[in-house]
């Protein structure tokens, strides 16, 4: 068996049993290497850290943009709701282009 | 602007943990989902750019997973920190048991396998450190560092 194999079917495996969810690692180790010319070599947890740092991050995201969802009364999340959660959180700073572009 | 899918976190799985986290009744519209496509992704980029730096500074080349929780505490996301400090503990645990489980099923199958692959790809690939999981085996200073204490996950600020 192909040692990736033995890896995502691992991940899976703790997925159901820790009721967590995977995020592709493939695919975060792609974006952390787009992101910069000197990111060059990444060790094998940080795309692990990094899984369980976007869900936490989804998930507060999220949480906020309800807020504002519910102040509108409506039951819809929208996207001018997680702008508006962008705006309002100051650690958010970093998306302000990104919701004032889209 | 339109980014290229692959580049992006799925939407599939980004909905999903939305999906989980609101009441039960609540929709999400399409675009909602996008837009926290691409902050999930930015927010990768912009931790990974500070773990860099740190790194690029200290002269080190590979950046680990205690450089991520660094950088996610220095950008004001410290609350994530012991969430992930027991997501990776149970992965390093599920880890172990499959080790040991796959140790003692495969000990024949594994030798045969370490014939037929060669050498110089198994040392380069252990050598970079970077792609393949199994490594953890042979990455044992971040798990040596979280045990000791000495990082800034285990130590509070």
């Amino acid at each position: 068996m192909r040692q990736a194999g033995t890896y995502s079917g691992l991940l899976s495996k703790m997925s159901g049993r820790a009721g967590t969810h995977s995020l592709p690692l493939a695919r975060i180790k792609k974006i952390m290497k787009k992101s910069g010319d000197d990111v060059k070599m990444i060790s094998g947890e940080a795309p692990i850290v990094f899984s369980k740092a976007c869900e936490l991050f989804i998930e507060e995201l999220t949480k906020r943009s309800w807020t504002m969802t519910m102040q509108g009364k409506r039951r819809t999340l929208l996207k001018d709701d997680v702008a508006s959660a962008v705006i309002a959180t100051d650690i958010f700073d970093f998306l302000l282009t990104l919701v004032s572009e889209s | 602007m339109v980014e290229e899918q692959d580049k992006l976190l799925p939407i599939a799985n980004v909905g999903k943990i939305m999906k989980q986290i609101l009441p039960p009744r609540a929709k999400i519209s399409k675009e909602a989902k996008q837009t926290m496509q691409e902050c999930a992704t930015e927010f990768i980029s912009f931790v990974t750019g500070e773990a860099s730096d740190k790194c690029h500074k200290e002269n080190r080349k590979t950046v680990n997973g205690d450089d991520i929780c660094w950088a996610l505490s220095t950008l004001g996301f410290d609350n994530y920190t012991e969430a992930i400090v027991r997501y990776l503990h149970k992965y390093r645990e599920a880890e172990r048991e499959r080790a040991k489980n796959q140790s003692k099923v495969t000990a024949t199958s594994s030798n045969e396998e370490k014939a037929k692959e060669s050498s110089s790809h198994k040392t380069s690939k252990q050598t970079t450190s970077v792609q393949q999981i199994d490594e953890t085996s042979s990455a044992p200073s971040e798990l040596r560092a979280l045990k000791k204490g000495k990082s800034s996950l285990t130590n509070p600020p």
